[in-house]
């Protein structure tokens, strides 16, 4: 038998509904203990490969495969499932969807039990994960309640209880806070230093690179780009595909030999009136219930740009439903263009402001983007002869005009995030606010999204300037608050811990920390050249900068 | 998030018993009132008493049925009631067909045409109502308490105990661990459309329009469910489910002589219904006097 834990041979697959092949000619050996970390844009062929490996293709997904996939020597497709699952164990990316117990224990027990072991076998791997992972805490509690970095351990937990010699984890990232995802991290470094092989797919290169990979496989158009040592990594890996640390792409931009350009300061506006109050808000969903919210004291003013950030749980999604009157508030009020929220329906909101959830999928379901984009505007009353012209100017302002007649629900989320944002603008609401406005999308994609969104040229207004008096956006992104709010909130503990410019908010590491909100290489770097910048810029600004 | 499952450990006698003696007695129930087609308000008023002395015994706080009541509520009265009024169907024939005296008539008529007619309240149909109601809620305070007062953690495991396979008895866990997640997108999906001015106490029209205007609520949570099943099943692929028969690790249920004691009076309801509608004829459809006297 082969000491190489997985080697694969020149493997192509294409899926039986598409036309092009998924991956082509991947040739992979994997040793003992390495950590390989798996990265590239969405469509490159990353959860094809993990699919390939754990056994999922061709068990589950049909179509063509070619080329070998050999765990000690033994072809994939060859192992039977029950000795796949003690072979290579996944962890995937919505640990939500991956826990099937109602319970934690349950849970951790799923895997051992199918394989038919004997109890006690059962509970001694159950306590042995519970104990390595140190959540021998959480043993009893409903996995309904946990929160998202608890389910994922869970989940992981759940794997490791297969004893598997390979982990696959599949951007085990996307749904954890900063904090949570630096904690992962560690683990999953530990158990490659424990002799497990990890493969870890993850498009956030610069995150991944905490738990030390040995090395970097990029991904392009289905095939391998690059494959050796992170810090090799040559310079046509484009840095706007994949997020790298920012000392890394001011060297890449340095590189390239192009000129450098001094970024314009970013104007200070003059404040008018406030278009929404929050005056000593309390909130609690029922009287037996603790208190969410907790004396939060808010004026958001036209022109403001809000990133609010904090910890999962804070209760920042709680702060956002007041504004839009989902939730009123038990103590204290909150003024909608001067008017009492309690004295306004959601409907009445909606003419000021506009929300666009997480998923798209809770919100798309018209059989056409253009009447999706008329459902707004006809529940608010708007005059039938005008919502046409409010849906084309909509759309264009998104770039997507041409796609009216198509299902959004065959959008790609990026189109379908898009979709969300031209249905608000539709509704001509003054005000945007956005929840994790690039959640689910890849580096590359949400980056596209947030500058055709923000970016200004020659001094035009961009999408929202120009179509919305304000706007806020909830994320666990540090790095989206530094390139384009105008005002950073900080929410902990039920109140809102600061407020004020990026520049101002984000200097306090401590209190960052505390927060649960950890500090990137680019606010890093921003800080370190703010006396000669005098604004936080994207890392490609700070190339012109940095000596 | 308000999206909780309101099990919790009570100590009572209801939670004493096996999960099994309480899914069995209240199959025996149903089967009681179903197979030898109990309608006789005699016989149903002591297997109420019956229901709602365990329902009592389960000890379930109001603060936790408040918001669930009212639903049954109006399904059972406004639904169910309201239905064996007006049409006296649901039941047995002779409701429809007893020759009884008309209490009064409720005029019906499709709007915007002179298409009416008048249907005849009897004191057949209300007597019916009321048993179709009693009925109910026989059945219904057997249910009721069971996800409150069961752990979500046993359904599985007291489905395979009373012979079913891996797969239908973890379907049973399932669906309670996926309950809460469904509802979860329910709420966001109902905020998202609301905050799109969608509103649900506004519906107008038909039968069929309401429904059409319900797709912005039903489509994007099917949808979620769509994928949340996806995943779920390469997550449960992935850990070999379904490949040998599996351990189910609590299966340390046992019957404690409470249980024979509620298992042999559900077999005692079952078998005497059957007697006495099979064996001396009574158990069927009737009006009682006293009843039919205070409208004639």
């Amino acid at each position: 038998m082969s000491d190489k834990p997985l080697v694969v041979e020149n493997l192509t697959f294409k899926y039986r509904t598409r036309p092009e092949l998924a991956i082509e000619g991947i040739n992979l050996e994997l040793k003992q203990g390495e950590l390989l970390l798996i990265a590239g844009s969405s469509g490159c062929g990353k959860t094809t490969l993990a699919r390939c490996i754990n056994g999922l293709i061709p068990r589950s997904y049909r179509g063509e495969r070619s080329g070998k996939v050999l765990f000690h020597d033994r072809e994939v497709a060859e192992i039977p499932i029950p000795e796949m699952a003690q072979v290579v164990g996944t962890l995937l990316q919505d640990p939500e969807r991956q826990i099937v117990a109602s319970n934690v224990y349950n849970e951790i027990a799923f895997g051992p039990e199918n394989l038919g072991l004997p109890h006690a076998e059962i509970f001694s791997r159950v306590d042995q994960v519970l104990k390595r992972l140190n959540l021998e805490y959480l043993r009893d509690r409903e996995t309904f309640n946990l929160s998202g970095g608890e389910k994922q351990k869970v989940a992981l937990a759940g794997v490791l209880t297969m004893n598997p010699s390979v982990l696959l984890l599949d951007e085990p990232l996307a749904s954890l806070d900063p904090a949570s995802a630096h904690e992962a991290l560690q683990v999953f470094r530990s158990l490659a230093d424990e002799g497990k092989t990890v493969i870890l797919v993850e498009h956030r290169v610069e995150d991944a690179i905490e738990a030390r990979p040995d090395r970097l496989l990029y991904m392009e158009d289905g095939r391998i780009k690059y494959l050796g040592p992170i810090r090799d990594l040559p310079p046509e890996i484009d840095h706007r595909q994949v997020k790298l640390p920012a000392p890394w792409v001011v060297q890449r931009v340095k590189a390239l030999g192009e000129p450098l350009e001094e970024s314009p300061r970013r104007k200070v506006e003059e404040r008018g009136e406030p278009l929404v109050v929050f005056e000593d808000v309390d909130f609690r969903y029922d009287d037996e219930f603790p208190l969410i919210l907790q004396n939060v004291n808010l004026n958001i003013y036209p022109g403001d740009l809000i990133a609010v950030l904090g910890p999962n749980g804070a209760g920042k999604s709680t702060l956002v439903k007041h504004s839009i009157g989902l939730l009123k508030p038990t103590k204290g009020r909150v003024l909608i263009g001067g008017e009492d929220s309690r004295k306004m329906s959601v409907a009445q909101i909606a003419h000021t402001l506009g929300y666009v959830f997480q998923s798209p999928t809770h919100m798309l379901y018209a059989p056409s983007v253009k009447e999706e984009l008329e459902f707004g505007p006809k529940n608010l009353g708007y005059d039938s002869a005008l919502i046409p012209k409010f849906v084309r100017e909509s759309l264009s302002a998104v770039n997507m005009t041409g796609f009216e007649e198509y299902p959004p629900l065959g959008l790609s989320f990026g189109q379908q995030k898009r979709t969300t944002i031209a249905a608000v603008l539709a509704m001509r609401s003054k005000i945007l606010i956005m929840d994790e406005p690039t959640a689910g999308q890849d580096f590359a994609n949400y980056t596209h999204f947030m500058e055709a969104l923000c970016k200004t040229s020659d001094g035009a207004h961009s999408v929202l300037s120009a179509n919305f008096a304000a706007t806020l956006f909830i994320t666990h992104d540090v790095d989206l608050a530094v390139t384009y709010a105008n005002r950073v909130l900080l929410f902990g503990d039920k109140h809102i811990i600061a407020d004020g410019t990026p520049e101002e908010v984000l200097k306090d590491e401590s209190l960052l920390l505390k927060y649960r909100v950890r500090p990137t290489s680019l606010l890093r770097l921003n800080l370190e050249l703010l006396p000669k910048t005098g604004g936080f810029l994207p890392a490609e600004s700070l190339a012109y900068y940095a000596s | 998030m308000l999206v909780t499952w309101k099990y919790r450990r009570r100590n009572t006698i209801i939670q004493r018993l096996d999960p099994r003696t309480r899914l069995v007695f209240f199959v025996f129930v149903i089967l009681a009132l179903t197979i030898p087609d109990i309608w006789d308000l005699r016989i149903i008023l002591p297997l109420f008493a019956v229901s709602l002395t365990l329902f009592l015994l389960s000890r379930i706080e109001w603060k936790d049925i408040r918001r669930i009541l009212p639903y049954m509520f109006i399904l059972v009265f406004f639904i169910v009631g309201l239905n064996g009024l007006l049409s006296g169907r649901g039941g047995p024939s002779s409701v429809t067909n007893l020759p009884s005296p008309v209490v009064f008539e409720v005029p019906i008529k499709i709007p915007f045409t002179d298409i009416g007619w008048d249907i005849p309240i009897t004191v057949s149909k209300m007597w019916f109502a009321i048993t179709q109601i009693t009925r109910m809620f026989t059945m219904a305070m057997l249910v009721i308490p069971i996800p409150y007062t069961m752990d979500p953690n046993i359904y599985g495991t007291a489905f395979k105990r009373m012979g079913a396979s891996d797969k239908v008895s973890f379907t049973m866990d399932l669906a309670f661990r996926f309950l809460p997640t469904f509802a979860r997108d329910f709420t966001i999906t109902m905020d998202a459309q609301r905050a799109r001015g969608y509103e649900l106490e506004k519906l107008k029209g038909g039968l069929v329009g309401r429904l059409q205007r319900l797709a912005p609520l039903i489509i994007p949570v099917v949808m979620q469910s769509t994928v949340t099943g996806e995943e779920v099943i390469d997550a449960m692929d992935l850990r070999a489910f379904g490949t040998k028969p599996r351990t189910w690790l609590r299966d340390n249920l046992k019957y404690a002589g409470r249980d024979y004691v509620l298992l042999g009076l559900g077999v005692a309801i079952f078998i005497l219904c059957c007697v006495l509608k099979w064996g001396f004829g009574i158990g069927g459809y009737f009006v009682p006097e006293f009843f039919l006297n205070l409208f004639v």
